[in-house]
């Protein structure tokens, strides 16, 4: 193969180093109208009025809306439409916008939104899923505070656990996390020639933007077009509506250019979070370390609004046994509305909380029944055949064992001799592994994706990808895809992404489905190409169809590469005959909906696994903790780009090394980044990526995904190698300085004798 | 309050007035459009917004324009040759997948020229250090070092140009 599993460099990555990408906030046009918002002081209140005169007699002030002024539905929501795009009765969390001020100047929208008077008549706050689910609570919407139940059921558990020699029975618990993507949510929009409505934005999720769009203006969705801007990051936060229906809104009834860009305290207010959680699971284990019984109980606090909620609790349950087969599973996953911020789908769906729980239950096990966690991992692990607890019979693409086997010998190595290396006096050594498993594209749900391949007239390769890329390279992949099957390099091709009105519908950038799915529709498209013109070029050359293939821009002749006939010659042909050379490839991965009552059904056509390893060294005194060195080993199927691979999997590390040790988004008193702590350049250990290849048959080339998987098993890693370290466990993220001091003097440490002392 | 300032951008002599209260970013981006330099946070914590001021590494949402007069500014749009020809650290920054989403790229790549302007054969102790102040959610900031070794290697062995040039 050419192009597949060749690191070329990332498309777009040029024009970023020139500093020449125009990003959501970086608006080519002159003099926009600039939109800013009013948003709520208060976590639960009822509106009882909003008075907009006395902020409307200010001169650079264009208009001021409020939801009346919303011409459509004012309900928006990724998968249950429960939240206003402007607040109409009551607000349900603190930073919830209220009134959109469209202004001449930054200084003019800002007394604008100061000069709004609005009148709330508090009702009692609710922060905690347990307070909500009182019987008792208020009712922050009309259905109740549960948004969802997720169930997963099989087997005999009771059985299971009376049968067991073991039973581990823990709870654990994760913060809200800040996606953190260094650009602030920002986009502009205008109107054009033609009366539709232009919204450039930042977005994972374009298509679906410009459907709730439509709807909040009440227009034909043919009236709204959707431009991705380049986007700085996303790991889930920009998939729910963040600035497009504001710009929407505005331009629907002002008809001037505007532009929208959050202040990043705006954004830490009120875009999504990750799903704070709280996980009780009980695992039950024969004496040779088989796994018999797994229960959970997981309950999401989904703050105000549902956004994603649903499918994060869902995958949550799915997820909960881990890359594990269990015969006996009872899970219980439940989304609860708070007045908390909202949480959403920030990078692997509730599949990073639950890892942390059952990898922290692995090693417990192991402990107890003298097994080597390596070893209990691999007793238990996936392989193909292996049945989930959702009942699905596992594929071919396995390669779980795999990712083990690679890990093994640093693990050998660190376990051996690392840990009993010198080293700094009051310090402890400790390593860990994680292991993960990840169904890719959404759970039980059709998720398609179209994609367009084009021959033009003058013989150039025309893509159209609705794929948003925010910096996970899916263009740079399905380019190599294309370049693969139509044997012409990247450079021969024009690409066009992301943009509702040219290119087909290829789902959220989410759930690491692009390479996948949206890989499957580009080959299938491309493919159909392929195959006309080589039936053209067969005409055309007198020469049978089997003896021809793609290679270079041309087709060309195997036999006798000198002869030969271009893709220009082709396309002046093809016009010529009428014969037309667009097509479309179209893939939705093969699942069945999960069996409301059981959960049982097949989530998902693929899964992704992997392995990590960390070594930590801890301060015994001041709790610190530095990630010396992580071991990634991940099974993708085919690393259609390796560097990119790699890219995605430091990325995921240095997430997760955030995610163990320092990311905690409080409510209520996290705006900056002086409150919440993401990892520099000083934090990042050295990352040892192992690509395992463990090749799908449904997939293009044989492709999974890794985008999220990278994150999953770090902080698991990092927080087994911190009790490996101590003796003790830590059961809530992140392991902060107190935590692990506290965890540490649990241990009875620092004690002298036992390698803690004086050296 | 107004005042006319003079400063050197990317090379170029500007002459201009500037409100007392305006940052350089604001300058940069909202009254000359040079959007490349990008602003993460506007408060200093981010170091998206940096850019050269007399060759050191400033966040730009925290220098105040006026300040400016009589100085050099640098940004990433003038980082390139007049040519084209991009510079050793944004070749080295896209060979070494160093790039993800590129909002912290511009700022990130002004800190590392800070640094080898001062330092021309850092070790990876020192590039950690001098980029700690930029932060980046895609990369995991490995690929960052490699590439700022690399652009340190490639500018070390660029030729030297001497004038007149020897005819032999």
């Amino acid at each position: 193969m050419e192009w597949i599993g060749r690191s070329i460099p990332r498309i777009g990555a040029q024009t970023r180093a020139r500093g020449k990408a125009l990003f959501g906030g970086d608006v080519p046009l002159e003099g926009p109208l600039i939109l800013k918002l009013l948003r709520s002081p208060r976590p639960h209140a009822r509106i009882l009025s909003i008075n907009t005169e006395r902020a409307m007699k200010n001169d650079g002030v264009e208009a001021i809306f409020t939801a009346k002024d919303i011409p459509g539905r004012n309900l928006i929501g990724l998968i249950t439409k429960d939240q206003p795009l402007l607040a109409h009765d009551k607000v349900r969390f603190v930073g919830e916008p209220v009134a959109l001020v469209a202004a001449r100047d930054e200084e003019s929208a800002i007394r604008g939104v100061e000069e709004v008077e609005v009148v709330y008549e508090d009702l009692p706050a609710i922060f905690t899923p347990d307070e909500a689910l009182d019987p008792g609570a208020v009712p922050i919407h009309e259905k109740g505070n549960l948004l969802h139940r997720r169930v997963v059921v099989k087997g005999d558990v009771e059985d299971a656990l009376s049968r067991a020699h073991l039973v581990v029975e823990r709870t654990y618990s994760t913060p809200f996390l800040e996606h953190a993507c260094l650009e602030p949510d920002a986009g502009w929009g205008y109107v054009d020639k033609d009366g539709t409505l232009v919204i450039v934005a930042s977005t994972q999720n374009p298509h679906y933007d410009q459907r709730e769009v439509a709807e909040l203006l009440g227009v034909e969705k043919e009236r709204v077009r959707v431009i991705q801007a380049a986007t700085g990051g996303g790991f889930g936060s920009k998939l729910d509506l963040t600035v497009q229906g504001f710009i929407g809104l505005a331009l629907y009834h002002l008809r001037r250019p505007v532009k929208l860009t959050l202040s990043r305290e705006e954004v830490f207010l009120a875009t999504p979070k990750r799903h704070a959680m709280k996980i009780w699971m009980r695992t039950a284990a024969r004496r040779d370390g088989r796994l018999l019984a797994l229960e959970a109980k997981i309950i999401c606090d989904t703050g105000a609004y549902s956004s994603y909620g649903v499918a994060v609790a869902t995958r949550a349950a799915v997820h909960a046994t881990g890359p594990y087969e269990i015969e006996n599973v009872r899970v219980e996953s439940l989304a609860v509305y708070t007045n908390n911020p909202i949480a959403g789908a920030m990078r692997g769906f509730g599949v990073p909380q639950v890892a942390f729980a059952h990898e922290s239950q692995m090693d417990i096990l192991a402990e107890s029944l003298g097994i080597d966690p390596l070893e209990i991992r691999r007793i238990n692990a996936m392989r193909p055949e292996s049945v989930t607890a959702t009942g699905q019979v596992l594929g071919e693409s396995v390669g779980l064992l795999e990712a083990l086997d690679a890990v093994e010998p640093h693990y050998r190595e660190a376990m051996e001799e690392w840990k009993k290396g010198p080293r700094r006096p009051y310090t402890a050594r400790g390593v860990g592994l994680g292991a993960m498993w990840y169904g890719i594209g959404n759970t039980g749900v059709r998720n398609p994706s179209t994609v367009k391949v084009q021959l033009d007239e003058r013989g150039r390769v025309v893509l159209y990808i609705g794929a948003a890329d925010m910096g996970q390279g899916s263009t740079t992949v399905l380019v190599q895809m294309a370049s693969e099957t139509l044997g012409i390099s990247p450079e021969e091709m024009e690409v066009v992404i992301a943009d509702t009105g040219l290119t087909p519908d290829a789902g959220a950038s989410s759930a690491s489905r692009q390479t996948y799915i949206s890989g499957n529709a580009l080959v299938r498209a491309c493919r159909k190409l392929s195959e006309t013109l080589l039936e053209e070029a067969s005409r055309l050359m007198g020469l049978p169809r089997g003896e021809l293939v793609l290679r270079g821009g041309n087709v060309v002749s195997k036999e006798k590469p000198e002869r030969r006939v271009s893709l220009a010659e082709l396309a002046a042909l093809a016009k010529e005959r009428g014969v037309s050379l667009e097509f479309e490839g179209h893939f939705d991965p093969e699942t069945t909906p999960l069996d409301p009552s059981t959960g049982q059904g097949i989530p998902y056509a693929t899964y992704s696994f992997a392995c990590q390893m960390a070594q930590v060294e801890v301060d015994l005194l001041t709790g610190q903790v530095e990630v010396r060195r992580i071991v990634a080993a991940h099974d993708v199927g085919k690393a259609i780009n390796p560097k990119g691979v790699v890219g995605q999997i430091r990325g995921g590390v240095a997430m997760g090394v955030g995610f163990a040790l320092m990311e905690e988004f409080l409510p209520g008193s996290t705006r900056s980044f002086k409150d919440y702590h993401i990892p520099t350049a000083a934090d990042m250990p050295e990352v040892i990526p192992i690509i395992v290849e463990s090749s799908e048959p449904t997939g293009p080339f044989g492709a999974k995904g890794v985008g999220e998987p990278a994150l999953i098993p770090t902080a698991p890693a990092i927080l087994n190698a911190i009790a490996d370290a101590l003796g003790e466990r830590i059961y809530a993220l992140p392991a902060t300085l107190e935590r692990v001091c506290e965890a540490s003097i649990r241990a009875g440490w620092p004690k002298m004798g036992k390698g803690g002392g004086p050296r | 309050m107004a005042r006319r300032i003079s400063f050197l951008l990317n090379g170029e002599l500007v002459e201009m007035e500037v409100e007392d209260h305006w940052t350089l970013l604001h300058l940069l981006r909202e009254e000359l459009g040079l959007t490349g330099t990008k602003e993460g946070c506007g408060s200093g914590e981010c170091g998206a917004c940096t850019v050269l001021v007399d060759g050191m590494a400033v966040n730009s949402c925290l220098f105040l324009a006026a300040d400016l007069d009589g100085k050099e500014v640098l940004t990433i749009e003038g980082l390139a040759a007049p040519d084209g020809t991009l510079h050793p650290l944004q070749r080295a920054f896209i060979e070494n997948g160093a790039i993800q989403c590129g909002f912290c790229t511009p700022g990130m790549i002004l800190s590392a020229k800070a640094l080898l302007d001062e330092n021309p054969n850092p070790t990876e102790e020192e590039i950690r250090h001098a980029l700690a102040g930029n932060l980046c959610r895609c990369t995991g900031y490995l690929q960052i070092f490699r590439a700022v070794a690399d652009a340190a290697r490639r500018i070390s062995q660029e030729p030297i140009e001497v004038f007149p040039r020897r005819t032999d």
